[in-house]
């Protein structure tokens, strides 16, 4: 992890608009990004797609960034790219079961190649409920603190840790 | 085991300000536990391809960012230029209703009946005398010329002479 006077100067270089800054703003955090949309679609090219919209949108949102956890705000974001990810696979889905009735033909969602199921971990994972999947992300990934996360999410820090708990207790029963 | 989570926060501190000492260290346990679940199933990263791919498409959204950054200057300097002229045309709009010229009321020494008359002789009798005199001098002159003066002419000069001091005194004395 980059030390924070290294995170402040390429902070600083990315506002200035250097290419160079933001080239090692992907180097430091597109593993850790591409980690969390990875565990939370389960799908390689979904997750590549969603770590380059994150970037992108950082150029634009870089300006608004006025201190504080930097991890925070960049999860906040990728949070919100993922949950806009999730609504248009709503929307997707609609349209297919729209497509289905008028066509009566079963049509169904691709099927996760071969590779990205024989994860264990994400086999477990998707027996988790969304949120709580999330949440548990959020926090292996962002490594934020409960109160960071908390306030993230705008709720209390108790309803965070409860969640989160529940979250990992199950998940611990499943891989064990 | 290491007590403190990847985040360096006491999770039991914090668990037990929810639940009792006992509870909170289960739960400590948990979240440990998670955690090394998943350390040892690490997600696959991005491909090589893949980030710079992102690099790439960040240097074009910087570029795109600089251009429009340019065409809001552009458009921004427009928009001073346009409001300093309709401040500059007010402005002057209002200076010249401030500063209107007064009309300014011009008054001649000069009687304006006479001014405007035309006959020179009722208004004023010296400059009528002077005026006729100076018509008989020019007649004399013409005769000179002529040669109507049988004595060479050298006394009707004399007179003529005479007459243009004597004018000359009583046109000064007014």
């Amino acid at each position: 992890m980059a030390k924070s006077e290294d995170l402040t100067r390429i902070i600083t270089g990315c506002k200035k608009g250097n290419a160079e800054c933001f080239s090692q703003l992907v180097d430091i955090y597109s593993r850790r990004c591409y980690g969390y949309f990875y565990r939370l679609t389960g799908r390689r090219e979904i997750s590549d797609d969603l770590l380059s919209e994150l970037f992108v949108k950082l150029v634009e949102k870089i300006g608004s960034y006025k201190g504080g956890s930097f991890e925070s705000w960049l999860f906040k974001i990728a949070s919100n790219i993922f949950h806009d990810y999730l609504r248009s696979k709503q929307r997707y889905k609609k349209l297919l079961e729209v497509q289905k009735k008028q066509l009566e033909s079963e049509v169904t969602e691709p099927k996760h190649r071969e590779d990205d199921r024989a994860d264990k971990l994400q086999k477990e994972l998707g027996k988790l409920d969304a949120d709580t999947r999330e949440l548990i992300m959020l926090r292996f990934y962002s490594q934020l603190s409960f109160k960071e996360i908390a306030e993230m999410r705008s709720e209390p820090i108790g309803t965070t840790l409860s969640k989160l708990h529940r979250g990992v207790k199950r998940l611990r029963e499943l891989m064990e | 085991m290491d007590k403190r989570s990847q985040n360096d926060e006491d999770v039991k501190a914090l668990f037990e300000k929810f639940v009792n000492s006992e509870q909170a260290e289960q739960i400590e346990e948990d979240f440990l536990k998670a955690e090394q679940i998943l350390r040892s199933c690490p997600a696959p990263g991005p491909d090589n391809e893949v980030t710079a791919g992102i690099k790439s498409q960040i240097a074009w959204a910087l570029l795109d960012r600089k251009e429009s950054a340019s065409k809001r200057k552009a458009l921004k300097a427009v928009a001073v230029a346009a409001a300093f002229i309709v401040i500059a045309a007010l402005s002057v709009k209002l200076l010249e209703k401030q500063s209107q010229p007064q009309e300014i009321i011009y008054a001649s020494i000069i009687p304006r009946a006479i001014w405007e008359s035309e006959d020179i002789v009722s208004d004023d009798i010296n400059l009528a005398t002077l005026t006729a005199e100076i018509e008989q001098i020019k007649d004399e002159m013409l005769a000179l010329q002529l040669g109507d003066y049988a004595d060479n002419g050298s006394g009707a000069v004399e007179e003529i002479e005479m007459e243009f001091i004597e004018i000359n005194s009583d046109f000064w004395k007014g």
